[in-house]
């Protein structure tokens, strides 16, 4: 979600791919739970391309939120 | 029993009212951090920040007491019940937060340091119950003072500063039987610590 976040709300899959690190197997089955969780869709017509949902962008901002309070006291999530 | 100067005693219990809201707001921030990344550290700096704030509470609401009553020209008895309560629930509190950094680090080996067994009887404040504490939060200040110096943000300066703080704010009340007037130099400075800590809280909530 961050890489997808990264690109301005618009990735393909292989920079997913590479920028998280993953086995293809492993981005798929993570793609598929995240459109399931429906912070994430597929935006593209053409191509396939994911991008947050609204869901999904609130997510990442209270995640932020969390990890930089957690780093303040020095707590790594 | 020594207390604090009796023109100060509902100055002191609004203080430390202020103080609990803080630490319930931190307590309801980790809260929420647990909740979402189910990460151990956050669920002990929940809790141990509702143990400060319910320890601030009591020792608010028995001071008030005192002071709504009028004790404090004699009977002060409610004071050593207060912070009794206030002075364990700080130990287990700053306790937990040492062996959240110890746990995050792995030595679980060092084990945690919890509450001893002390026998059930109601004290005043004294020097060896606020040397046990300075020494926890000393540990808690080393900590976060390590995070800021490899973290540099503003809000990992601020947590360190609260916990410098609230350290020095113990430093007077162990020395307030020397001169009373470290007494609400105390408060006051214990509430600059949680000031700081709101401070970074709302930096952390004003963020998008």
């Amino acid at each position: 979600m961050s890489v997808i976040q990264r690109e301005s709300n618009e990735a393909k899959p292989t920079r997913i791919l590479y920028g998280a690190n993953l086995s293809h197997d492993r981005l798929v089955k993570y793609l598929e739970e995240l459109k399931a969780l429906g912070v994430i869709q597929e935006i593209g017509t053409d191509e396939k391309v994911y991008g947050l949902t609204q869901k999904g962008i609130e997510f990442m901002n209270n995640f932020k939120r969390v990890e930089s309070f957690a780093s303040a006291f020095g707590f790594k999530i | 029993m020594v207390s604090g100067p009796s023109w100060f005693f509902g100055f002191g219990a609004f203080m430390e009212f202020i103080a609990f809201a803080i630490a319930i707001a931190i307590a309801n921030q980790a809260l929420k951090g647990y909740r979402l990344s189910k990460e151990k550290t956050l669920l002990y700096l929940n809790l141990s920040f509702v143990l400060i704030g319910a320890g601030l509470l009591v020792d608010g609401l028995a001071s008030l007491i005192v002071f709504v009553t009028g004790a404090h020209r004699g009977f002060l008895y409610p004071f050593a019940v207060g912070y009794t309560i206030y002075f364990f629930a700080q130990v287990i509190a700053y306790g937990l937060l040492v062996y959240a950094y110890v746990y995050q680090a792995r030595e679980i080996g060092a084990g945690p340091a919890l509450v001893a067994a002390v026998p059930f009887l109601f004290f005043a404040r004294n020097a060896v119950t606020e040397l046990i504490l300075i020494f926890l939060l000393v540990y808690i200040a080393t900590q976060t003072g390590n995070n800021y110096s490899l973290n540099k943000g503003t809000n990992a300066l601020l947590v360190f500063g609260a916990f410098v703080t609230l350290s020095i704010a113990h430093v007077f009340f162990l020395i307030f039987t020397v001169d009373r007037i470290f007494y609400p130099l105390a408060h006051i400075t214990q509430l600059l610590g949680f000031l700081l800590l709101l401070w970074m809280l709302l930096r952390v909530n004003r963020q998008k």
